[in-house]
């Protein structure tokens, strides 16, 4: 079979044309420093979706390989100066793979059926994760690492390895609330991230934004959308939009970078859906990142006596553009010294769910990190994204360093209580 | 176009299956650089080192197979297109920085080596490699050498050939030897100065010594903005009829700012009609000195506003849009036809307005950057491929540009190579004799015409005009591949 097997969500022909093939992208690309294949970089990736829109080739199984090793980083598109949506055309290169996968197997239809059954599904993700977050902090947990059995669990050790120490969940409120700013919690990031929520609350409340939680809303759909099940990710961008139109925000924000990124293009999602693609786009309008509308506020003195590092979380910095502001932020702390490291805004591999489906790869992102933090020694380790938080706690722990992986929001939460503390 | 399978299984046992590409889809985003011709080969190799180059090329000369080196594909004359296909050698996998000698100034590195890695190093001792082509970030310091790259920061510096002081080479014929020196190598002939510019028709460069130079005390960059092309193209003369000589000097026209801002968001004024970059370094007084003349020159010819940036930051954003202009005409058309002609910079206006009566009479509009300081032109013809005979009419253009860069006493190309795509035009510029011996050091080298084929100098047959016709390659297609 030549051409597109799904031809409504096929990549836009005009985003293909704008690629001029100029190779400024491919030293940006994670897999390319890794693998040094021009096929495994974005002009090599773009250029195969043009060969099977054009029915050069069909769409085979070694194309579905090197597409499938994209993070989706979209450090390329951020250097792209012809402006290559990389983003958009990897999306619905993967909803081709959905709809006709040439090499088919289980692996795909669990992760769909997660993705739609768990993740999708607010209270289908709370049952399964309330375990999860008992077992974290359960000396079953500490009995298991001491035991080294978890190096012959795979994908469950290292699970265990990016499991960090989740507290309380953190929920939208059941009952109507009023207010100008509204918080996205998410599918994961409420459930195990719920202490990143209450810092982010804490941090807006003392530079004078008080913020709610509107009911309803949902997963953003990001991780489904990555996947290239557009149906599933449209269907929770249309119950997210609802819900926040149902409520009185005037602001969006979101402290989890992927999903900030995903819901600022929830017009490009649905521009297909008469009925919401106008919808859509006002609420992307809404949408700021955390550090996005901190920087511009006045906020109390923070001090955090220690060193850190802030690693870009790739779809704040590349997909939103987003890198000055938390370093801004983090710079404004007392008596922290931060520290540069080499590869910064350089992918960590975890990437959504891809440190599950190409592990190789992801350990290898990982283990750069780990051996810049292995070089540096920060005691605090920064970023914006519960995924990029998952996989640095398993990286300092290949670091062998002692070292806490903070969210932004806890940090800044930690600084200015401190400082609080002590005049 | 099925390659001897001996051949795949002599490479496999060289490098290791997993740096070799054979399969269809593998090979197809080599086929192509930055430019529009366009070739495929028939297999890709990644050496890791010198005596995995040596044995491929061995390897391949004995199967009489061709073969083509490439660096990270982002040439702008087709130099790294397998143009009979063959076997294409990448450097991707010998990209290490072997030694940087603060003392000494130079450095050693691997060809596949990317030229910004090379001079982010350098910092560290505070030193710089100059040569700076507007791909620096993907671009390897091989593609470099083979090329004789220039770049903005080449008016007062020198190009490629000035800053690299040796080279280990595995030549065509697949013999290891090391041209030039670290020292002065002022002694009989300057074989370093001849494979440097070669563009792959010598041989594979396996590490290469450069010079590095010491981050000037303090640069300024000025962006000088003009209502036409012309007015900013007296003040080149200007500037450098006052005596100075800038570490950059460099031209935009309308149609590249506004798609330079709209891509990249620099800061540039939408509605200027030209702006110039010019950039000042050494020691601090000077540097103030030589700025105030340059303002003069500029308020003198009509500049409606001057930006300076002295912070690092302001300049890298000055730069930014400069940097990246080319590959933001995306953003305007599909393709783009980027021509390389050089040009006495007193011919600047008049050539320039040939370059806009060539657009118009062939309708296509065109996009104009370049290295005003030295006169050499980057005019490029946008179009869209995928329009009927597009691709062999913008190809007419471009040769009738070329034509006018000769006739105004200049060439054929500055810094982009003349590749597979300018080979043709050779005898513009040289006579017959002059040609025949290009060949023959060519021979010497050991390349009887499958090393790098049909680069540089025109070729009589055998190289056909697949690349240049899609229609070819696409007529070979799916049929090919499955």
């Amino acid at each position: 079979m030549t051409g597109w097997p799904l031809a409504e969500d096929a990549p836009n022909t005009a985003d293909l044309a704008k690629c001029v093939h100029c190779g400024l992208c491919v030293n940006s690309c994670p897999t390319y420093a890794i693998t040094g294949l021009e096929v495994e970089s974005p002009r090599g990736r773009i250029h195969l979706a043009r060969a099977v829109a054009e029915e050069r080739i069909p769409l085979t199984e070694t194309v579905q390989e090197h597409w499938e090793l994209c993070l989706q980083c979209r450090a390329c598109e951020a250097v792209c100066p012809s402006g290559v949506p990389y983003g958009q055309i990897m999306e619905k290169a993967r909803a081709q793979l959905q709809a006709a996968p040439p090499s088919k197997s289980w692996g795909r239809t669990f992760r769909r059926l997660v993705l739609r059954q768990v993740i999708g599904r607010t209270r289908v993700l709370a049952t399964l994760l309330a375990p999860v977050r008992f077992f974290a902090r359960s000396p079953l947990r500490k009995l298991l690492r001491a035991s080294g059995l978890l190096r012959f669990m795979g994908p469950i050790g290292l699970l265990e390895a990016q499991l960090g120490r989740p507290g309380r969940p953190f929920r939208p409120n059941n009952k109507h609330e009023e207010g100008d700013v509204a918080l996205f919690t998410g599918c994961v990031m409420g459930e195990l991230f719920g202490d990143v929520h209450r810092s982010t609350v804490r941090v807006l409340e003392r530079s004078g934004t008080h913020v709610f939680a509107p009911r309803n809303q949902t997963c953003c759909g990001a991780l489904s959308a990555h996947d290239g099940d557009l149906e599933e990710a449209r269907r929770l961008a249309r119950l997210n939009i609802s819900a926040f139109e149902a409520s009185s925000a005037k602001t969006i924000l979101v402290n989890a970078a992927g999903c900030g990124a995903a819901m600022k293009e929830y017009g490009d999602l649905l521009e297909g859906d008469s009925k919401f693609a106008e919808r859509a786009q006002a609420i992307a309008a809404k949408v700021l990142d955390f550090s996005e509308y901190l920087v511009g506020r006045t906020l109390p003195v923070g001090r955090l006596p220690a060193k850190v590092t802030y690693q870009d979380a790739c779809h704040l910095a590349h997909a939103q553009g987003i890198s000055t502001e938390p370093r801004t932020l983090l710079g404004a702390i007392e008596d922290c010294e931060l520290v540069e490291t080499d590869g910064a805004d350089l992918c960590c591999g975890a990437a959504g769910i891809y440190s599950l489906l190409q592990p190789a790869m992801s350990a290898e992102l990982r283990q750069r990190k780990a051996l810049e933090f292995a070089k540096h020694k920060p005691d605090l380790i920064v970023t914006a994204n519960p995924g990029c938080q998952m996989q640095y706690e398993a990286a300092i722990r290949e670091a062998g360093i002692e070292a806490r992986v903070l969210h932004l929001a806890e940090f800044l939460d930690e600084a200015q209580a401190t400082s609080t503390r002590s005049p | 176009m099925s390659m001897s399978t001996k051949l795949l299984d002599e490479l496999r046992n060289l490098v290791g299956s997993e740096n070799l590409l054979h399969k269809p889809e593998d090979l197809l985003v080599y086929e192509l650089d930055g430019t529009i011709d366009r070739a495929l080969p028939e297999a890709v190799v990644f050496p890791a080192n010198t005596e995995e180059v040596q044995g491929v090329v061995h390897a391949c000369n004995t199967h009489e197979v061709p073969v083509t080196p490439r660096g990270a594909g982002t040439g702008l004359s087709g130099g790294a297109i397998p143009a009979r296909q063959g076997v294409i050698v990448g450097t991707a996998r010998m990209r290490r920085i072997l030694n940087v000698d603060p003392l000494e100034r130079t450095a050693l590195v691997e060809p596949g080596a990317p030229n910004i890695q090379l001079s982010e190093i350098a910092a560290e001792h505070g030193l710089f490699y100059a040569p700076d082509p507007s791909s620096q970030k993907a671009c390897t310091i091989g593609g470099n050498v083979a090329e004789n790259a220039g770049g903005p920061h080449c008016l007062a510096l020198g190009v490629t050939t000035n800053h690299v002081v040796g080279m280990e080479v595995v030549t065509a014929s697949g013999e290891l030897e090391w041209l030039g020196s670290y020292g002065p190598d002022s002694t009989g002939y300057d074989l370093r100065g001849l494979f440097i510019g070669s563009e792959g028709t010598l041989g594979i460069a396996t590490k290469v010594a450069v010079r590095l130079l010491p981050i000037p005390e303090t640069v300024v960059t000025l962006l000088a903005i003009f209502d036409d092309v012309e007015h900013a193209s007296e003040t080149v003369s200007a500037v450098i009829g006052a005596g100075l000589v800038p570490a950059a000097l460099e031209m935009m026209d309308r149609v590249t700012l506004q798609a330079a801002e709209e891509g990249l968001r620099c800061g540039y004024p939408p509605n200027a009609g030209a702006v110039l970059l010019i950039e000042l370094d050494g020691i601090e007084e000077l540097v103030q000195e030589q700025v105030q003349e340059a303002r003069a020159a500029c308020n003198k010819h009509g500049a409606t506003e001057i930006r300076t940036a002295t912070e690092a930051n302001e300049r890298t954003q000055l730069w930014k849009g400069r940097k990246g202009a080319i590959g933001a005409l995306g953003r305007i058309a599909p393709n783009y036809y980027l021509l390389d002609g050089v040009v006495p910079r007193s011919k600047l206006v008049e050539t320039m307005g040939e370059v806009s009566r060539i657009s118009q009479k062939y309708k296509f509009p065109v996009a104009n950057v370049f290295h005003a300081g030295d006169g050499n032109l980057h005019p490029c013809l946008l179009f869209d491929e995928r329009d009927e005979g597009s691709t062999a009419k913008v190809l007419e253009a471009g040769a009738e540009i070329m034509q006018v860069c000769v006739d105004a006493g200049g060439a054929l190309t500055g810094e982009h190579g003349v590749g597979y795509e300018k080979n043709r035009f050779m005898p513009l510029l040289y006579s017959e004799t002059d040609l025949e011996n290009m060949r023959r050091v060519r021979e010497i080298f050991g390349n009887s015409g499958t090393f790098n084929p049909c680069k540089v100098l025109p070729e009589g047959t055998g190289c056909g005009e697949m690349a240049h016709q899609k229609g070819a390659l696409q007529a070979a297609g799916p049929e090919a591949y499955v």
